[in-house]
This record gives structure tokens, C-alpha cells and sequence, in this order.
């Protein structure tokens, strides 16, 4: 609803109960509040009133007519009727209209037993009918893999068509005909091509539009919910799943609840599958002399386990341990992780898949302004009135928050500035670049000249902070000379972007009160991600929007715990809070809590732990849900490095490449099976709670960490998942759960004061340098491996209802690069450079921008063997999603 | 391909509106000329012309009856069958027609010659039974008429039959 302040508040009265409401409230949400529910199809709080079904009549004294409460508005002293009986009559005869062309076959409707049609009639109607016409039949037409249509049971209200177009803007439905004959389609007969959020299937008030992934096998009241939190990305949506015994049934989302506000993408209501996989790892396996894998009890395997531990602890000492933890687990587990890492065996070298990207986000976050979270939260995003969206497909990547700038932009009138490589074509799915006031088209390694390109806008256009050259001279000073010394030609050159088009987006931007910078993938995991990060806060800074009001800097996490895992202490440098490693007092309080001597050794990081195997002063390692054999290129030789470990345990659902080098492996839990906490990408903690029993042998991964230490003699032990919490809240006094909305930090002023004195003095000789990579001759597509929209990782490729949207990789290109290779949708092009080649199939998209190819990092297995790996020097974050290749032809795909 | 055919034309119509999607009946219309119908890859022209998606465009182009959305013969035969037609005679009119051609409504004969559409009213209600054929009216339509009609459709691609060109009501005789 708008909101207002109360001052503008109007007071009415429904049925009989007064009521003071904020102007502009519909007479529907009015009434709501005094407990009158007004029957309604077409009305959605989140869609424009359309009041085309006439449902929701009611009597309004003083006017003439009865009147449609879910687009009449409330006015001061207003007498709103609802349980009269004519209003009664009237809205006998709606559902009489719309049931003379209703199948009535609730029997056989998924919808039935919680369907607003089938409530609605047994409130108002009699059980015989006026009409004695046909039925109006629509020939049954398949829609497509995952949703079905039924649409002689829809009563067109239009919220399937509205919310596809308001709130996702994809567009992907069509009522098609008139009157009567309306039918909601696709585009004409063609099979659905959409961003399949499941947002209609959730909307349709009947059974018109259901899922197949759960067709026929339910009735409303055999399901069991569970509330929990998905686990495919960093957004952390609320999401609902349900059961029936121990089967997965559906998964879905409630309106004003959680941060994705009933709101999913395709892979949190379609990707429920992944967990119940057939291939999930049943029992612990102990590999044997011959290489092959026995099942094993979870005492053998743990007992296996700590002897070797403790063995090569004894003979090396903690150092020779390296442990690395995937950030899809829970908080708690990342906490236990740490400190069975740290305390258990006696190693530094710890870290997560949060290395792979966000740290690039949190480091400069926290030496600028001295926060490692957001300074703004998913509200501040729909209020603000600029957002500068840099190197993120934020659709793809992090859909909620996606949808939150689309609501800032096309509800809040929020200007719009991307900075991004997709071109602003239209296609099957949303493209956030369609709705910028100002898109910057850049090449995705020219995310850092762009930068400074705005940057040098700012500062040429006169948009700096007026008070900042008095307040921060040197910093003023340093960071123009530094930004004076690349010039607009070479800006212009390389990022083919215009100064103007640079004013104006810098213009934009600082024209605003609250603005808001929100920064993806193509910035966090490409190379100098953290210099990127810095110079983008230097840019707010500037502009004077750092540490205002609704203002702020915000990485977007990949995945649904990176920033939990930060916060927990499970990266190299931080202790849990996150508190630098080296802190003396945080040390002390940890020691004294778990009773142990932290080690002195210094950290290291992922990169740094498989480079210390192969010289073998790593012995062993510990690595839980991550598959760094996979997600690194063959240049790191991380195969290398991992075999020649003494000693590899693995945690893992599924037997992936690395674990199949373990020399243990123990089963966990996914994220279904087990309790804990999530924090999302604004720094919100969210419970996580079991919906059904863990498969096979599966324990979940803290009950793990803690047998091993209990076998281990060093027992860190806990009867539940809370209990951990508990301790992590006298680590971290207040951590999480508090309240509906993530707390906002605001950026410690000593900490900004000591950046703009000093601190930014750090590494400026090197990050304002553009360097520029040259394509050589023979290599001159840029291909990036992206996110898609429907996977996460390569966990979601096992889940079933994904793979029908889409299950397999293909080489996405510009229709002229296309062209002029000869190349069309559905040939087989051969991809190559100096490190291999690979045949894939094309597919032609107007969204790749031209000389730059893109593929999906899913399905990357043959095809990441051309990419190469650079570590970045200061966040050690290793980077390999860009790569120079040639594109040929190889063979016509069939059409 | 409308883009490069009707570009000056397609420019025109774009410059006519604030909003660039009010020139969609218009661009509709164009394709329809073009084809006799309105083809799947028109709708999608016509969806990138216009930054719409191509289900946004088949919306549109299905609520209104006069957009065929199927490949339709030389000659598009639509014979009202409204009150006043109805009145003097359209019924076994219709009826015969269909037996003539051998197709119903809505339907192409095998030759590709004539597609039968039944309407509602044309605005002929005073010459009634009558038909329009493309451009073309026909009026005060007899078995014997329309039977002339269709076979000088079919050897000339012209009729001698049709009314018109008028502007303005025939005068009333006596
Ligand atoms: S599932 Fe597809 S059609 Fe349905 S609302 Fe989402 S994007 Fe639109
Ligand atoms: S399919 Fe459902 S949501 Fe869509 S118009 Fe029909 S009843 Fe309404
Ligand atoms: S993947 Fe992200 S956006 Fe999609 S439902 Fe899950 S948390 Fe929400
Ligand atoms: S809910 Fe008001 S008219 Fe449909």
C-alpha cells in the first residue's frame, strides 16, 4: 500500500466498526483490518486494482450503485457496507455468471480444498443454477513441461497476466480472445518460454493454472508444511515446503512473508527436487587399497577419520591441516567448522566458498566503512530514487533483489543506471537493462575502466560533495590525481561508452537523496573485484551518498550463506563476528570459551591451502560440500594438489570429483533435513528448519563436526542445532533474529574518518590503473561462464524440475557475431584456444553483447578446461570465469 | 520482413503516437495487408518493433474478430448474419454458400481460392442479404448472384457485381 504518514490518516467505518486507515487505502485492505473479509479474485495487494471480476462489491452509503471495495479508495467518514443483503444478492449473482461456465470438476482440481471459487460458493450460493446453456469448452492444450492450464476453470480475473507483467515483467502471458472465450496462453501455440517463477501457478485463485510437478498426487490437507529458507542463492527467500509422509510435494511462498514477500524464482518453487536425488550418498564409504569405495558404519568411518587426524597432527603439527566449507551450509555449521578447524585440530587454514567472490565485497566494505554487511536493506532498494546496478545479470543471479529494483523503477519512478555487458534486448526472460534510465553497455572485463570512467565524471562535472575537499583534502586530491591520470579518449576507447552518456549516468546518480549502488558476479568475481569495490565506494563518498540515509554499497552474495560464512569466522581471516584474525582480545575469549590454544601460525585461503599441499606441507584436508576439482580450472592444478594429500576427507551429498579422491566420505544432510540459520546478502538471519528425515544415513554437518570431535577426544557437543546458535550469540553478542527486517549498520565513523585521513592510501598507486587485455588475433570472443537464471551451482542440476526448464549448456551469441560466423541456433560450433577445444551447440541470443560469448557455469565440465586462473594479490580470491577463445562451426543443427 | 518493406511507412506510423505501443493495431493492420493474415513471425516483428513481447502482441491481435489469424484464400468471403440480414434471407444464403464451396465458416476451400467468414453486421442493413468480399461489397445478394460472383472471382479476379464506389446512400426509389 502507499505509504503516508499519519497525519494523513482517514477514518470509516465497515460494517458497523470504525477504523482509521492511511489515505489512499482501498476499501478492501480497510476492511481487512477490522477482521471483514470482502470475497475477491481479481484484487491482489500487489498487483494495480483491475475490478474486473466484480466480486468484491459493497454497499457505500451516498453512493449510487453498489461499488467494487478493491479499487474504490477510502474517504474520511466513509459507511461501508459488506453484510447487507443486497450486497449479498449481488455477489450471489457474480459467482452465478462465473460458475455457469465452471467445470465443477473440484474431484479431480489440485486446487481443490483451497480454491477462493470453491470457499466463495459454498458462503453464497445455492446449489442449482439459472443456467442451462452449454458450458463454454476450451480444447485441453499442452502448456508446458512444469505448469499446466485447465482453462475452463478460470474465471479471468487476470492476476496471472497482471503479475507476470507488473511484478516480474516478463510479459509471457496472453489473454487471448474475447468475452466468454478469453483463454490465457503463451504466444500462440508454442509451448511456454518464460522465467517459470511459479508466480502465476501461486496467483491463479483456482486450479486453472497448477504445477506438474505435483499433478494429481495430493489434496491440500495431506500436505505437512514446513517454513525454511531456499538454499539457491543469496536472496534467502521464505519459502514454504510441503510434504506428504516423506515426499516432497511443492514448495510455495506467502504474501507478506519473508524477504522475498511471497515473491520465488524458478529455482526456489521448482528446484525442490535436488535434495531426494537417487545419486544422494547413502552411507559413509572408506576407500580401499584397490581405490574402490566401501560402505562403511559411522563408527568406522569416524573412527578412521580421527585416528588419521590425530596421527598426522602428532608427526606435522595443526598447520598441516586445511579445511575448506561450502557457504551453503548453515551458520551454525560454518561456526563449528571454524572451530573444529581451529580448536580441534590446530590450523589457520580455513576458508569457504565466500572466497570466491563475496569476500571481494565484504574486505572493502570493512576497511572503508568498518561494516561487513549492507548498509541498506530490500525496503531501502524499493524506496530509493537511484540505483546504479554494476556487473550484475542481477535477474539471473539474484532474482528477490531484482525484483526490488523493478519495483523501485517502475512503481517508485527510481532512475535507473546499469552498468552491464547484456545488451537491453527483450527475450523469454526479464532483462533489468530494459528498464534503465541510463544503461552503460560495457564488455565484461571493462567493469574497472568504466568505473573510473564515472568516477572521472563526477569529478569533472563538478559533482562532488561540496563540504568533502575541506573535510578530506588529501583524499580529495589523491584519488583525482589518480583518476586525472587515465584519460576520457582512453576511457571512451576501451569501454566504448561515451563521456557524455558517463555524465549523465554520474549526473543521475548524484541528483539523488537516496541512491544506492548494488554490485554483482561481474564486478565480486572478476579480476581486481575488491580494487572495483573500493573505487565504487570512493565513487559514493564523492558523490556524498556514503553513509546518508538509504544509501550504501551492497555486493550481492552468490550463494544462500556467504555472507554467514564471513560472519562465522569460516574464511581465512576472520574469526567469527567477523573479527581480523590476529585480534588479541577476540583470540583470548575464544580460547577461554572452547578451552583450547588457537593456533599462531598465520592464516591461509583456498588458493594458498592447495598450493601448500602440493609442496606438501598440507597434509590433509577436510572439505565439506565444496568441489573445487570442479569449480577451478585444470590450470590450478587442484587434482594435483589433492592427491597428493596423505589424508582427504569429504562431506558431500552426491560422490562429485573431489569426493572421489577422498579417502573418506562421510554423508550430510542438504538443506531440507537439518535445523539452523541462514544469513541472506542484507545481513538478515533466517531460521532454516527441517522438512523431512535426512536421507539414507545423512546426518546433518554440525552433527558430524561434533561426533569427529567427540571421537577425537576434544568433544565439542551439542543436543541440537540451537545450542550452537546459543554460543554463537555469546560470540557475537545479538546475532540475528530480530525482528521481520535486517538490521541496517550504518558506516563507523572512525573507521571512515581513518580511511579519508589515510586508509585510502592504500594500494591507490595500483587500483585506479587501467590495464587493458588484448585479444589476440586468433582468440577474439571473450567467453564468460554466468549464472543462470535456473541453477544454482551444479547442486540444482539434479533436480529434476530445473532440468526441464533447461539441461544443459549451449555457447550464447550475438546474432551479427552469429552471422558472420555462419553460425545459427542449434549448430554445433567448436570452441577453442590454446588449452583445448570443445564442441557445444549455439544458441543466438540478441542479449550477448557482440566479440563476447557466454556459458552457463552449470554445465561447464568439458568446456572449463579453456579457462584460465588468476588469483587476485589481495583478497586471494581465485578468478576464473573469463577466458579469449575462437568460435567455428562445426555442423548444422537440425531446426 | 515488414521492417525493411514498410520502413518509411512503419516510421510514419511510429511518429504518430507518444507511446510506442498505440501503433500496434495499426502495424497489425499492415501485416494483415500483407499476408492476408497475421503470421506468427509478423506478431514477432512487430513485438521487437515496438518493445513488446510477442504473447503482448497476440493478446491484442486476438481480441479483435477482423485480424485472421490463419492463412485465409484470394478472396475473403464474409456474409453477415445479423438481425436485419437474417431477416431477408442470409440463413439459406449462408447455407448454400457453404454447400457451393464445400467449406464451412471460418474455413478455406482446397483450391485456396475462397476463405467463408460469417459476421456480424456490416452497416448494409437497408441491401440486405450481403457479403464483403476483400475490399469489396455485395448487396442485395440472391443463390443466383453470388453464384455469378464467385465464378467471376474465380476466372477474373474481379466481379461486376460489386457496389460502389459511393459515398453516399443510394437514393431511395419508388
Ligand atoms: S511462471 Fe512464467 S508465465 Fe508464470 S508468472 Fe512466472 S514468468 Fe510469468
Ligand atoms: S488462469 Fe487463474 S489467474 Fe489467470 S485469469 Fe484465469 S483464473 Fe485468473
Ligand atoms: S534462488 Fe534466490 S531468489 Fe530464487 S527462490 Fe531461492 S533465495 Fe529466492
Ligand atoms: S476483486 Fe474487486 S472486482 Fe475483482
Amino acid at each position: 500500500m502507499a505509504e503516508s504518514n499519519n497525519q494523513d490518516l482517514v477514518t470509516l467505518t465497515v460494517d458497523g466498526m470504525t477504523t482509521s486507515v492511511p489515505q489512499g487505502t482501498l476499501v478492501i485492505e480497510a476492511a481487512r483490518q477490522v477482521g471483514v473479509m470482502i470475497p475477491h479474485f481479481c484484487y491482489h495487494p500487489k498487483l494495480t486494482p483491475d475490478a474486473n471480476c466484480r466480486m468484491c462489491l459493497v454497499e457505500i452509503e451516498k453512493l449510487p450503485r453498489l461499488q467494487t471495495s478493491c479499487s474504490t479508495k477510502v474517504a474520511e467518514g466513509m459507511v461501508v457496507k459488506s453484510n447487507v443483503p443486497h450486497v449479498d444478492e449481488a455477489r450471489k449473482s457474480v459467482l452465478e455468471f462465473i460458475l455457469a461456465n465452471h467445470p465443477l470438476d473440484c474431484p479431480v482440481c489440485d486446487q481443490g480444498g483451497r480454491c477462493d471459487l470453491q470457499d466463495f460458493s459454498h458462503q453464497y450460493t445455492p446449489t442449482t443454477s439459472r443456467f442451462t446453456e452449454l458450458k463454454r469448452v476450451f480444447p485441453k492444450e499442452y502448456f508446458s513441461p512444469l505448469i499446466e492450464t485447465q482453462m475452463n476453470r478460470c474465471v479471468q480475473c487476470m492476476r496471472c497476466v497482471r503479475y507476470c507483467d507488473q511484478v516480474m515483467d516478463v510479459k509471457a502471458l496472453a489473454p487471448s480472445g474475447r468475452g466468454t472465450l478469453t483463454e490465457i496462453k503463451h504466444f500462440s501455440a508454442h509451448e511456454l518460454d518464460c522465467e517459470f517463477c511459479g508466480g502465476c501457478v501461486q496467483i491463479c485463485p483456482v486450479g486453472a493454472i497448477t504445477s506438474r510437478l505435483s499433478m494429481y498426487d495430493f489434496r491440500p490437507w495431506m500436505l505437512k508444511r514446513t517454513d525454511t529458507i531456499c538454499t539457491y542463492c543469496g536472496d534467502g527467500c521464505h519459502i514454504t515446503i510441503q510434504k506428504k509422509q516423506d515426499e516432497l510435494i511443492e514448495v510455495n511462498s506467502t504474501q507478506g512473508v519473508g524477504r522475498n514477500n511471497g515473491d520465488l524464482c524458478a529455482r526456489g518453487f521448482f528446484g525442490y527436487h535436488a535434495s531426494v536425488h537417487p545419486d544422494r550418498i547413502m552411507h559413509p564409504l572408506i576407500k580401499q587399497q584397490d581405490g574402490r569405495f566401501a560402505q562403511a558404519t559411522w563408527e568406522e568411518a569416524l573412527e578412521l577419520v580421527a585416528e588419521k587426524f590425530q596421527g598426522i597432527k602428532t608427526a606435522f603439527g595443526g598447520n598441516a591441516f586445511g579445511g575448506l566449507v561450502t557457504s551453503r551450509c548453515t551458520n551454525e555449521e560454518l561456526y563449528l567448522f571454524q572451530k573444529f578447524m581451529r580448536g580441534v585440530l590446530g590450523s589457520n587454514r580455513v576458508d569457504s566458498s565466500a572466497r570466491f567472490g563475496h569476500v571481494n565485497g565484504t574486505l572493502p566494505l570493512l576497511s572503508v566503512q568498518g561494516t561487513h554487511r549492507w548498509t541498506a536493506t530490500f525496503e531501502d532498494i524499493v524506496d530509493a530514487d537511484a540505483l546504479l546496478l554494476i556487473g550484475t545479470n542481477i535477474t539471473e543471479t539474484n532474482p528477490i533483489t531484482g525484483l526490488k529494483v523493478k519495483q523501485a523503477v517502475k512503481q517508485g519512478h527510481a532512475i535507473l543506471v546499469t552498468m552491464e555487458s547484456l545488451l537491453p534486448a527483450r527475450g523469454t526472460i526479464s532483462n533489468i537493462t530494459l528498464l534503465a534510465t541510463h544503461h552503460l553497455p560495457v564488455r565484461p572485463d571493462h567493469y574497472h575502466i568504466a568505473i573510473v570512467g564515472l568516477i572521472k565524471s563526477v569529478l569533472d562535472n563538478g559533482l562532488v560533495d561540496p563540504g568533502l575537499e575541506t573535510r578530506a583534502p588529501e583524499f580529495f586530491r589523491a584519488i583525482k590525481a589518480a583518476i586525472d591520470s587515465t584519460s576520457w579518449a582512453h576511457i571512451e576507447e576501451v569501454s566504448g561508452v561515451s563521456r557524455e552518456v558517463f555524465s549523465q549516468s554520474a549526473h543521475a546518480f548524484s541528483s539523488s537523496t537516496r541512491g544506492m549502488i548494488i554490485v554483482g558476479q561481474g564486478v565480486l568475481r572478476s579480476p581486481r573485484g575488491a580494487e572495483m569495490v573500493t573505487n565504487l565506494l570512493d565513487f559514493l563518498i564523492l558523490t556524498g551518498r556514503h553513509g546518508q540515509p538509504g544509501c550504501g554499497l551492497c555486493p550481492l552474495a552468490e550463494e544462500n550463506n556467504d555472507q554467514g560464512a564471513i560472519e562465522m569466522g569460516a574464511t581465512a581471516e576472520f574469526l567469527p563476528g567477523p573479527i581480523a584474525i590476529g585480534h588479541h582480545d577476540t583470540r583470548q575469549a575464544l580460547s577461554k570459551l572452547w578451552e583450547v590454544d588457537l593456533p599462531q601460525e598465520p592464516a591461509s585461503s583456498l588458493m594458498e591451502m592447495f598450493r601448500d599441499a602440493q609442496a606438501g606441507q598440507v597434509k590433509a584436508m577436510y572439505i565439506v560440500g565444496e568441489n573445487p576439482v570442479e569449480s577451478l580450472p585444470q590450470t590450478g592444478k587442484i587434482k594435483e594438489a589433492l592427491e597428493s594429500l596423505e589424508f582427504l576427507v569429504c562431506q558431500e551429498l552426491f560422490l562429485t570429483e573431489t569426493a572421489q579422491l577422498a579417502d573418506v566420505v562421510l554423508p550430510a544432510c542438504s538443506y531440507v533435513e537439518k535445523d539452523g540459520t541462514f544469513t541472506n546478502t542484507e545481513g538478515m538471519v533466517q531460521p532454516v528448519r527441517q522438512a523431512i528425515d535426512p536421507i539414507g544415513e545423512s546426518r546433518p554437518d554440525w552433527e558430524i563436526f561434533s561426533a569427529l570431535s567427540v571421537v577425537m577426544d576434544q568433544p565439542m557437543e551439542y543436543g541440537e542445532a540451537r545450542d550452537i546458535f546459543k554460543e554463537i550469540r555469546s560470540v557475537i553478542p545479538g546475532y540475528g533474529l530480530v525482528g521481520p527486517v535486517a538490521t541496517r549498520p550504518t558506516p563507523k565513523v572512525d573507521v571512515v574518518q581513518q580511511y579519508l585521513q589515510e586508509g585510502f592510501a592504500h594500494g591507490l598507486a595500483t587500483r585506479y590503473v587501467c590495464t587493458q587485455d588484448q585479444p589476440a588475433s586468433d582468440t577474439p570472443f571473450l567467453l564468460a561462464s554466468t549464472q543462470s537464471l535456473f541453477h544454482s551451482g551444479k547442486f540444482s542440476t539434479r533436480s529434476k524440475g530445473l532440468l526441464q526448464i533447461q539441461s544443459s549448456g549451449a555457447i550464447m551469441l550475438n546474432p551479427s557475431d552469429a552471422k558472420k560466423l555462419g553460425i545459427a541456433s542449434g549448430d554445433s560450433v567448436c570452441v577453442s584456444n590454446a588449452h583445448g577445444a570443445v564442441t557445444t551447440i549455439a544458441r543466438v541470443l540478441n542479449r550477448i553483447p557482440p566479440d563476447v560469448a557466454c556459458f552457463p557455469e552449470h554445465f561447464d565440465q568439458d568446456i572449463r578446461c579453456l579457462f584460465e586462473l588468476h588469483i587476485d594479490k589481495e583478497s586471494h580470491v581465485p578468478y576464473s570465469k573469463l577466458t579469449w577463445v575462437r568460435l567455428e562451426r562445426v555442423e548444422k543443427g537440425d531446426v | 520482413m515488414l521492417a525493411e518493406k514498410y520502413q518509411d511507412h512503419i516510421a510514419d506510423l511510429l511518429a504518430r503516437y507518444p507511446v510506442k505501443r498505440s501503433a500496434l493495431l495499426p502495424l497489425l493492420n499492415l501485416a494483415q495487408k500483407e499476408e492476408g493474415y497475421v503470421s506468427e513471425s509478423a506478431m514477432k516483428e512487430i513485438a521487437e518493433i515496438l518493445d513488446l513481447t510477442p504473447p503482448q502482441v497476440y493478446e491484442t491481435a486476438t481480441f479483435y474478430t477482423m485480424f485472421n489469424m490463419n492463412p485465409i484464400g484470394k478472396f475473403h468471403v464474409q456474409i453477415c448474419k445479423s438481425l436485419m440480414c437474417g431477416l431477408v434471407g442470409s440463413d439459406p444464403l449462408i447455407q448454400w454458400v457453404q454447400q457451393r464451396l464445400g467449406v464451412g465458416p471460418g474455413q478455406t476451400t482446397s483450391d485456396r481460392l475462397f476463405t467463408l467468414s460469417v459476421v456480424e453486421c456490416l452497416g448494409s442493413c437497408g441491401t440486405g442479404p450481403m457479403m464483403q468480399v476483400n475490399d469489396d461489397y455485395y448487396e442485395r445478394l440472391s443463390e443466383e448472384r453470388v453464384g455469378r460472383i464467385f465464378d467471376e472471382l474465380k476466372e477474373t479476379g474481379n466481379s461486376s457485381l460489386k457496389s460502389g464506389p459511393f459515398m453516399v446512400p443510394e437514393p431511395i426509389s419508388r
